[in-house]
């Protein structure tokens, strides 16, 4: 399908039908489609045109990026830490100005208006080419108008794509809202003319870890604070660190934000709003990048040359953004009754020290952002048919796919979650606009039967031969859009999972919550999860689980043979593939050889999980394993980090580096728990418990 | 224009002479060869001798001077005329008589107010609607023994039964005191305290002593649940100046004395005390000393507790004061700081020795114009630095710059409109600065001549580094008059459905931006969740400077029409306003207390075994709780 004329909206609805076309459609349900003008009037004019009523924080005194420098180099804060390091003589007073200078340098964004607007024209033209529609919510634009002349803003966009921060800032400037400036990584730092634009926009560089560099960390926290004291502009930044190579939320990290919160627990705010956004894409730019990341082959160096050689991608559709504004976080409202701001009236301010409950909130506050930016999250009708294909691995039919996805649509409907689903079209339309979006991975050619193609990579110079690892890949990709939906499942497919594994034909309500938090913990990497609500989410699912169809729960007795449903089958088998995968990384550490002491060597985090993986292609080639998704990475990663957790990982420090060591009893326990709800390789395992109880015994004797 | 002496004038003018209703003149003997100044207790023996003593201002029954429900001298306060305009009447004031045009107009579109929607006060209540006393027999029957003036009169306990909080205020015009003294005595010394104390400790009569009634902490207010005969120890007739030490530069007064009488008193001899609280018209020494407050001169003359030499108080255990009047001792913890800011809990604080000072050859208002609130903290902050802080230095925020602006009366001449607008014409196109960020500073300096010239230069010079301008005399003046009429703006405010309330703090010099901020957002923020249909009017000024930080107030007000009870929407707003005012690091209190209203901030402020400390002291002097009026926390 040609992309390049006047295009309905409704793209997947052929033209020639035109009575699918609805008068309104760059306008659904509060969202807005932003490029619809763009494509009726001169952009030229757009990018010019005075920028009306651009709100701007009421306290706000108007500064230039170099003032801000400026006050960063002479904050209390800064100084503070120049002379407390001279005095511990890591270097002479001048050495760590200049170095400060260096830092800040490096760091420092040079927002101006005059290179968004040259910015903008050129972002304007690849938008239109690469997505039918930008929607935004509206309502969520009107309240940003009135917030940011109140408080200081944080915007906090989910983190898929590059295109997550250049659509946020494209959009205020759609919509005359004063420009954020935007933590960006460093990799972008070093392209030569896209670097310099990026900071232009507003783009400042933090360096990925600078964990006990104190200069560093006193800089960039007055950069950020000083930023949101004046409110000079919103301040960007993801919770979740870094892109999600998976389409799932990453556990956020709380670094960053304790950095810009210390100034509301400092009282040095009147408040702080946090705004989440939730951005859906229907297909991400860098999906095959991010498969062939997560196998271990490394993707190429940002660099400008390599956008350019990206540019075929322009070429390609993929289909719409939705970007939904989330309503503001308050920390206020949020540390009401949890902080008290008082315990720092006996120091200044600009000594780091947040006490422990002040961390604890911001975790809390961590988990939240990511909680509501999931709930508003909109589902593509093709993550359904992803989370489909993916339970359908010999192929589907045309036929089948649209049943499932149907079935599965109401149950997305039914556990809350919104599905961009056009109210007047015809099932078949839908799902042959969405299979035709990714041709790249799903092959037409057979009639009876919906396939999958593999995937090649474009960008490394070695290209896989191997089938298992082009496999890999393409359900990886797929994966990934299946991922879309599982935060929506994630928790009554836990109490489903412990109701189909379940022997017997009765379970108590605590034997289930037991088996559900058991689970919460060992997915607690690969989900977000509120800790220390575990109780309230068992209590949530149960109750949907129960009303959508699934669990029969009789006198507080679940009945077993009654609860096991197309339901709870399918959510069950959705997240399948982790516990597998895990099980796989517990089967790798068992296998491991130990030393004098009965303990494996340690080994750095990042080598287990490729050994791991090793072990996961092996049983994959020898056709005990059906799931490709286990030899991603971040799943074994997650996977490790979980044993971490849960204690059953002995923690080095070398070289500021943990190392790790299985605790092989709990090891062997845990992958005997997990194999008590997945079905997984029969591949015995060594089991240490069975020896160590025979000890135990012996030991009674 | 300002002249050196007229606000002292001006406080003078206040009075309306009257005669005491025992009148009784002592002999008055000037001791030739000596400096020092006797005076006498009339119970005491004769051959005391005793000089000075003038009838105390405020007579026994007050509210025949007084408004009853409301701020200060009946004779005195705004209404909204005939022509629709404010006006503020009576003669005590400069703008006394006077119109205000700006104050309407300012008032509906900063408060809200509706001048169809009004809100009068319930009418004064008789005698059947205040409730009967709990009276113990034989306590009274052993004071009338003693001759000491005895009241039980529905009125006169009424009177005595709060301070201005708003919340009393609210109380006095809609509704009625739970419990109110029972009686009210009038000591005319130190001996009549002591033996109305011994009474009551025998008889276990709880007793109120009540200076000028002018707290803002409820620290007048009687424990409801109290079940014992309260007693209100009036103070108002030990007025005297016992004697005045010339060569050491003390005065020797009884506690009763009400500020503006002890300053026209002393002036008479070339003195002053310089203690100047925005109550001084009212409030006593006995207050004073029991509130730990301070004056607005306390740069030059510091606040109470460097004011005080000597002390003595009648407690439970006996009279506790110092054998010595020397300007500084170590002997362990100072025992004043027991009895400052003791707000009635301990004793009847009956008779003070205060520094004085000659009287200044040259007093002289000033005021700085500044681009904003910022650069006038900044200014302030380095004025501290330098240590040359004149006698006053207050910094209003915007907000009240304006409101200021407001209370101006009517221009007596085209000339002066005229000035006007040529100083505004400077203010905004010459010097840039935007009327609705500017901050004014006003000023006043004391001394000789040469050093009010020279601490006039530094301050300017100090200020215009900081962008501010001098903006003349005239404001400074107004803006100090502004503080002694707001208080009676309250009560034209409760007409029209305004209710409004001052509070304070001191904070760090870092934080005073932040804090001044964060309050003020919090106060919106608060009115808004509450429900208050109507923008709420919150404002501040920086008033008193120290080397270390500030001393912060605020005004508050909010219009509550569509509110079913705006007091306790009101009293929760204060009490989140405390809480961030605490949480930015800011004080429970500069000066004026803690009283009921704030007690229960007071463990966090000064920590557990803090308040144990109090405790124990309050246990040791006063067993039987007869200072039961349940102040601070430490009954
Ligand atoms: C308009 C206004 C402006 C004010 N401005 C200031 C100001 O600038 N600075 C400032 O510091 N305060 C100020 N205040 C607060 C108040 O005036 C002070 O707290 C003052 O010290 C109270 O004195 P008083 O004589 O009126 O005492 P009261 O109000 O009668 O009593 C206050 C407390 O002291 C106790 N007390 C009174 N006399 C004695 C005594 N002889 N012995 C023992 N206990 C006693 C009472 O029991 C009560 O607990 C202001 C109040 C108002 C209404």
């Amino acid at each position: 399908m040609s992309k390049t004329e006047e295009q309905s909206i409704n793209s997947w609805i052929n033209k020639d039908e035109p009575k699918y076309v609805s008068s309104q459609s760059h306008y659904k349900d509060g969202f807005e489609d932003i490029l619809d003008e763009r494509r009726h009037s001169s952009d030229i004019k757009y990018c010019i045109r005075k920028r009306r009523d651009v709100p701007k924080y009421k306290y706000c005194i108007p500064r230039e990026p170099d003032d801000i420098k400026r006050h960063v180099l002479s904050s209390d804060r800064v100084q503070y830490v120049i002379e407390k390091l001279a005095s511990e003589k890591v270097a002479t007073l001048d050495e760590l100005r200049i170095q400060s200078e260096e830092i800040l340098n490096e760091m420092a964004h040079k927002l101006s208006v005059k290179a968004v607007r040259c910015f903008a024209y050129l972002l304007i033209k690849v938008l239109k080419s690469l997505f039918s529609g930008i929607y935004v919510n509206e309502p969520g634009i009107q309240m940003l108008h009135k917030l940011i002349h109140e408080y200081p803003v944080v915007l906090m966009p989910t983190h898929r794509s590059y295109m997550d921060f250049l659509l946020v800032s494209y959009i205020f400037y759609n919509y005359d809202l004063s420009l954020p400036v935007i933590a960006a990584a460093m990799d972008f730092k070093n392209m030569k003319f896209f670097g310099w634009l990026l900071r232009s926009c507003g783009a400042f560089y933090i360096r990925r870890s600078f964990g006990s560099d104190q200069l560093y960390w006193a800089i960039f926290t007055e950069y950020v604070q000083t930023q949101l004291r004046n409110g000079d502009s919103p301040v960007e930044f993801f919770v979740e660190g870094t892109r999600s190579r998976t389409a799932k939320s990453y556990t956020p990290k709380i670094g960053m934000l304790s950095a810009a919160i210390e100034s509301y627990f400092k009282a040095e705010l009147p408040d702080l709003m946090i705004v989440p956004i939730s951005i859906s894409y229907d297909r991400i730019l860098e999906e095959k990048l991010y498969a062939y990341e997560l196998l271990g082959i490394p993707k190429p160096k940002e660099s400008t040359s390599g956008l350019l050689k990206a540019r075929s991608i322009l070429d390609e559709d993929f289909g719409s953004v939705h970007l939904y504004v989330c309503d503001p976080i308050s920390i206020r409202d949020m540390a009401v009754g949890k902080v008290d701001r008082v315990l720092h009236a006996l120091e200044p301010r600009y000594i780091n020290n947040l006490t422990d409950r002040e961390q604890m909130v911001t975790k809390e506050l961590a988990y939240k952002i990511v909680l509501v930016q999931q709930q508003h999250l909109v589902i593509s009708p093709w993550s359904l048919i992803a989370a489909v294909l993916m339970q359908s691995r010999e192929g589907i039919s045309q036929w089948q796919l649209l049943k499932e996805v149907e079935w599965l649509k109401q149950q997305v409907y039914n556990l809350g979650g919104y599905v961009d689903w056009p109210g007047n079209a015809k099932v078949e339309t839908v799902i042959e606009h969405y299979l035709s979006l990714h041709t790249n991975i799903i092959s037409l050619d057979n009639t009876e039967k919906i396939e999958l193609k593999l995937v090649r990579p474009t960008h490394i110079a070695k290209p896989v031969h191997d089938e298992v690892m082009l496999n890999a890949a393409t359900n990886l990709i797929l994966g990934s859009y299946r991922n879309q939906v599982l935060h929506i499942f994630i928790r009554v497919g836990l109490v489903a999972l412990a109701v189909n594994s379940c022997a017997d034909d009765t379970m108590t309500m605590d034997e289930l919550f037991n088996k559900y938090s058991f689970l919460e913990t060992v997915l607690s990497r690969d989900f977000v999860f509120m800790p220390g609500e575990t109780n309230k989410s068992f209590e949530h699912a149960v109750l949907e689980l129960s009303h959508t169809g699934g669990l029969v729960v009789e006198n507080d007795i679940v009945q077993v043979k009654k609860s096991i449903t197309k339901h709870t089958t399918f959510f069950s088998q959705m997240f399948e593939p982790f516990l597998v995968g895990y099980w796989v990384l517990c089967h790798h550490l068992l296998s491991l050889p130990v030393d004098v002491h009965g303990r494996p060597l340690p080994k750095k985090p990042k080598a287990i999980a490729i050994d791991a993986q090793k072990l996961a292609i092996r049983l994959l080639q020898e056709n005990v394993l059906k799931h490709y998704e286990v030899l991603s990475l971040d799943l074994l990663g997650n996977g490790l980090n979980a044993l971490v957790e849960l204690g059953a990982m002995y923690k080095d420090k070398r070289n500021e580096e943990p190392w790790l060591s299985p605790n092989r009893v709990l090891v062997s326990d845990i992958a005997e728990k997990i194999a008590q709800y997945v079905e997984v390789p029969p591949v015995a395992v060594t089991s240490v418990l069975a020896v160590s109880k025979r000890i135990v015994l012996t030991a009674k004797l | 224009m300002a002249s050196s002496s007229e606000r002292l004038k001006v406080i003078r003018g206040h009075l309306w002479p009257h005669s005491s209703s025992n009148g009784d003149v002592s002999s008055r003997i000037r001791q030739e060869n000596s400096n020092i100044v006797f005076a006498e207790c009339k119970g005491d023996s004769p051959k005391k001798l005793t000089v000075d003593e003038s009838p105390s201002s405020i007579p026994k029954r007050r509210q025949e001077l007084l408004k009853w429900n409301g701020w200060g001298y009946k004779d005195s306060k705004f209404i909204i005329n005939k022509h629709g305009q404010v006006e503020f009447t009576g003669e005590r004031y400069k703008i006394s008589g006077k119109m205000m045009p700006a104050l309407r107009d300012w008032m509906l579109s900063n408060v809200g107010v509706s001048l169809e929607q009004k809100s009068p006060a319930q009418p004064e209540l008789t005698a059947a609607n205040i409730p009967s006393p709990t009276v113990n027999e034989s306590f009274v029957e052993e004071v009338k023994k003693l001759g000491l003036t005895y009241s039980e009169e529905p009125h006169d306990r009424l009177f005595r039964a709060h301070g201005h909080t708003l919340h009393e205020v609210f109380i006095l015009r809609e509704g009625t005191f739970k419990r109110i003294p029972d009686a009210v005595i009038w000591p005319s010394c130190h001996s009549d305290c002591v033996k109305i104390v011994q009474l009551a400790c025998n008889y276990d009569v709880v007793l109120i002593p009540y200076g000028g009634g002018t707290s803002v902490s409820s620290a007048l207010e009687c424990p409801p649940e109290e079940n014992r005969m309260i007693i209100s120890v009036d103070t108002s007739q030990m007025t005297r100046i016992l004697w005045i030490d010339q060569q050491n530069l003390l005065a020797h007064c009884e506690c009763g004395i009400i500020g503006q009488d002890l300053e026209r008193r002393l002036e008479e001899k070339g003195f002053c005390t310089g203690h100047e609280p925005d109550s001084m018209e009212f409030s006593t020494i006995g207050g004073w000393v029991a509130t730990r407050a301070s004056g607005m001169k306390k740069n030059i003359y510091g606040n109470i507790e460097d004011l005080v030499v000597h002390i003595k108080t009648v407690t439970p255990r006996g009279v506790v004061e110092r054998s010595c009047q020397v300007p500084r001792l170590s002997s362990g913890p100072d025992i004043h700081h027991f009895i400052l800011g003791s707000e009635g809990t301990l004793g009847i604080v009956t008779e003070v020795t205060l520094k004085i000072r000659p009287v200044p050859p040259c007093k002289k208002y000033g005021s700085i114009v500044f681009p904003d609130f910022k650069n006038g903290v900044a200014c302030l902050n380095e004025v501290a630095r330098q240590r040359v802080a004149p006698a006053s230095i207050r910094l209003m925020d915007n907000e009240q710059f304006q409101f200021g602006h407001a209370l101006k009366p009517e221009a007596s001449s085209i000339f002066t409109s005229f000035m006007e607008g040529l100083k505004k014409l400077y203010i905004t196109k010459i010097k840039g600065f935007d009327l609705h960020e500017i901050s004014v500073a006003t000023l006043l300096f004391e001394g000789t001549r040469e050093e009010v010239a020279l601490q006039e230069k530094r301050v300017y010079e100090i200020a215009s580094k900081f962008g501010g301008i001098p903006g003349g005399e005239e404001n400074g003046e107004r803006g100090y008059m502004l503080t002694f009429v707001i208080a009676y703006l309250r009560d034209l405010g409760f007409d029209y459905f305004v209710v409004a309330e001052s509070f304070e703090t001191s904070v760090p010099w870092d934080r005073v931006l932040d804090l001044c901020r964060n309050t003020k957002d919090r106060i919106v923020r608060e009115c808004k969740e509450r429900g208050v249909q109507f923008t709420p009017y919150a404002t501040c000024r920086v008033t008193q400077t120290y080397d270390a930080g500030a001393c912060v107030y605020f005004y508050f007000g909010f219009n509550y029409r569509g509110l079913a009870n705006p007091v306790q929407v009101y009293e929760e707003i204060e009490t989140c306003a405390r809480e961030e005012i605490l949480a930015n690091g800011g004080s429970i209190s500069h000066h004026h207390g803690v009283g009921k209203l704030r007690k229960k901030f007071l463990q966090r402020t000064v920590s557990e075994p803090g308040v144990g400390m109090l405790r124990a002291v309050k246990h040791y002097l006063d067993p039987q709780n007869i200072f039961g009026n349940g102040n601070l926390m430490i009954e």
